[in-house]
């Protein structure tokens, strides 16, 4: 996460030269910002466009090959799309999972980089510091398809999981394909991925608190818990509140890159997702109009979360996303 | 006393935890590969652990041999090169202008950057935009589809603006048009961030399935990740409509997709390995970098 202070003050400091001298000087500035406004102008701003098939009943062969002048063509359709999915209970479903898995993410994920960061700035050797950090970063490298692929073997029907628990007499699990369970190996899958590579910002903030504190701690006779409970905490709390307000934010991106490749049709009443459910949607059944109104429903959502959790971290830290 | 030996208990109990998540973290990525070097048979009981059963190269072989695999691999690392090329190239050009206070309108190219890294127009505008520009079945589809991210474009931005000021002031006197401070002053000193944000782009390009699976339909064009998303959903979705009572028939029937599918993650996976020294180091780099500026 890049975190910029804001600086108002830094401002008022350039003098302003008439407009003419200025572009005479630096025109070239604006040849050099050139190559980057006119990629996202046809790749980001231009396809905003397309947002118009959520009110439409598009066809994409309306005007023959081209499905863009087609989004003109097609016949307007209000808000029915809209008004149809509030009662789709495949888009009901995907709604509640995507909160539901977003919540679980990160009630069990968010403070295990924190506990790891603390626990691992207790370690004196440097050597082991070093080593289990190269480890636990190691996954964030990954693909999700591989992460995928890593998981599915080690847990399907012939994953050496299941090979144990049936030699300790428990029986197989389908941890894949069962509704109540395979939640919980997204969970555990995305906390095996970021966990190590999250608890860096952690471990720098630690590295960053007073080792006076500590001292002083030390002459006053506390041990290793109370100077964990009274001044590394306290001291993190900071940085924990800006990361947890900042994760609130995403809290509508449930893992998309990771459920595509991870679920399957049999868990799709817990594991659909918003993003997976359009995909479907829209690749899968062709039904581009509807795919087009869930997906602007959600990224208005989206927008909304990100831009008040981003004030409300601004406002309480001085420190933001952009 | 009691205090004085709990003292001494809790670095003992720490690294036991400590060494649990490094277990942890490890034993999946060990599995893989031990199986893709076991026989079959170990492989499909479940009985191979840490390290292999009955040790064999042929199915990383096969692997190997593969012509789909190998082209695969070939799109990627093509896909990979020149897509980190242009994003590159794009990302420093427009990281400098929006690093100038100076720069007039300054504000609303900012805005506008903010604006499309919040609000994206979604997959099916995406979709029509690149089939109307005839990039689907191209492999620009997966070069435009990763290039340029807003996130890397302000991180490059906010290190161009913790240079000093001097150096370049110093050039412009000796009649150095912008464009030429930017690559002989700015660019050198910049480095550091330069080599962390090529490795962002090289290893999100890489490890992206999503462009494949949303723009390639050609199996000639397919790249890696797309290969390894197919043979994984493929694997489950022969399993979808028959749940758990035929799931042992499944796996008999799925002999040598289990092996397959293990060794090839794991030769997929060998250059994120090969570089991996150089990425920790550097992308370690890049979160302190983004963070730490004030």
């Amino acid at each position: 996460m890049q975190l910029s202070r804001t600086k108002s003050t830094a401002k008022n400091m350039t003098h302003k030269k008439p407009l003419s001298a200025y572009l005479k000087q630096n025109y070239d500035m604006y040849l050099i910002l050139l190559p980057g406004l006119l990629f996202i102008l046809i790749f980001n701003i231009l396809p905003m466009y397309g947002i118009l098939i959520a009110f439409k009943d598009y066809s994409m062969f309306a005007v023959e090959g081209s499905p863009f002048l087609s989004v003109l063509a097609s016949p307007w359709a209000g808000l029915k799309h809209f008004q149809k999915i509030m009662g789709e209970t495949g888009f009901l479903y995907a709604f509640r999972n995507t909160m539901v898995i977003s919540v679980l993410k990160i009630v069990c994920i968010f403070p295990v980089p924190i506990i790891f960061a603390i626990l691992l700035n207790e370690v004196k050797s440097n050597a082991y510091q070093k080593g289990l950090q190269t480890i636990v970063y190691l996954p964030h490298f990954l693909s999700w398809a591989v992460v995928s692929g890593i998981f599915v073997s080690l847990l399907g029907s012939t994953g050496s999981v299941n090979h144990l628990l049936e030699a300790m007499g428990f029986g197989k699990v389908s941890f894949l394909m069962d509704n109540n369970i395979f939640r919980w190996v997204l969970v555990f899958s995305d906390g095996w991925k970021e966990v190590g590579w999250s608890s860096i910002i952690y471990f720098a903030a630690i590295a960053g608190l007073d080792q006076e504190c500590y001292e002083a701690a030390l002459v006053d006779g506390a041990n290793r818990f109370q100077q964990i409970w009274y001044i590394t905490i306290p001291g993190l709390m900071p940085t924990i509140i800006l990361m947890l307000i900042l994760r609130v934010g995403s809290i509508m991106d449930a893992g998309f890159g990771q459920i595509l490749v991870m679920y399957n049709p049999t868990v799709y009443e817990t594991a659909d997702i918003i993003g997976t459910y359009v995909y479907r949607v829209s690749m899968g059944q062709l039904n581009f109009s509807t795919g087009t109104a869930v997906g602007l429903f959600n990224s208005l959502i989206s927008l909304t979360l990100v831009v008040s959790t981003n004030a409300i971290a601004k406002k309480w830290s001085g420190k933001s996303i952009w | 006393m009691a205090k004085q030996k709990k003292f001494e208990i809790f670095p003992i109990i720490n690294i036991i935890i400590l060494s649990l998540f490094g277990v942890i973290t490890l034993y999946p990525c060990l599995n893989v590969v031990a199986k893709a070097f076991s026989s079959q048979g170990y492989v499909i009981s479940g009985q191979v652990y840490l390290l292999p059963k009955d040790f064999q190269l042929d199915t990383i072989k096969y692997v190997l041999t593969q012509p789909e695999f190998l082209n695969a691999f070939k799109i990627s690392v093509v896909v990979t090169i020149f897509g980190t090329l242009f994003a590159m190239l794009l990302t420093v050009l427009t990281a400098y202008p929006l690093s100038k206070p100076s720069l007039r309108g300054r504000k609303f190219f900012l805005g506008i950057f903010v604006f499309i890294m919040l609000f994206n127009a979604g997959m099916v505008p995406n979709y029509i935009l690149y089939r109307s520009l005839h990039l689907t079945n191209t492999i620009w589809a997966l070069i435009f589809s990763g290039a340029f991210s807003v996130f890397n474009l302000f991180i490059v931005k906010n290190y161009y603006e913790s240079l000093p000021e001097t150096v370049e002031e110093a050039a412009r006197i000796d009649g150095a048009s912008n464009l030429v401070t930017l690559f002989r002053i700015v660019l050198p000193m910049s480095m550091p961030v330069i080599a962390t944000v090529t490795l962002f782009y090289g290893v999100g390009y890489w490890n992206n399935y999503f462009a494949g699976v949303m723009y390639i339909t050609d199996p000639s064009l397919k790249s890696l990740q797309q290969y390894l998303y197919d043979l994984i959903t493929l694997a489950m979705n022969t399993t979808d409509t028959s749940g758990n009572a035929i799931m042992d028939a499944e796996s008999v029937a799925n002999v040598t997709g289990e092996v397959v599918r293990c060794a090839t993650i794991v030769v997929s996976t060998v250059p994120i390995l090969v570089l991996y020294p150089f990425l920790q180091k550097y992308f370690v780099k890049g979160v302190t970098i983004g963070s730490v500026k004030g």
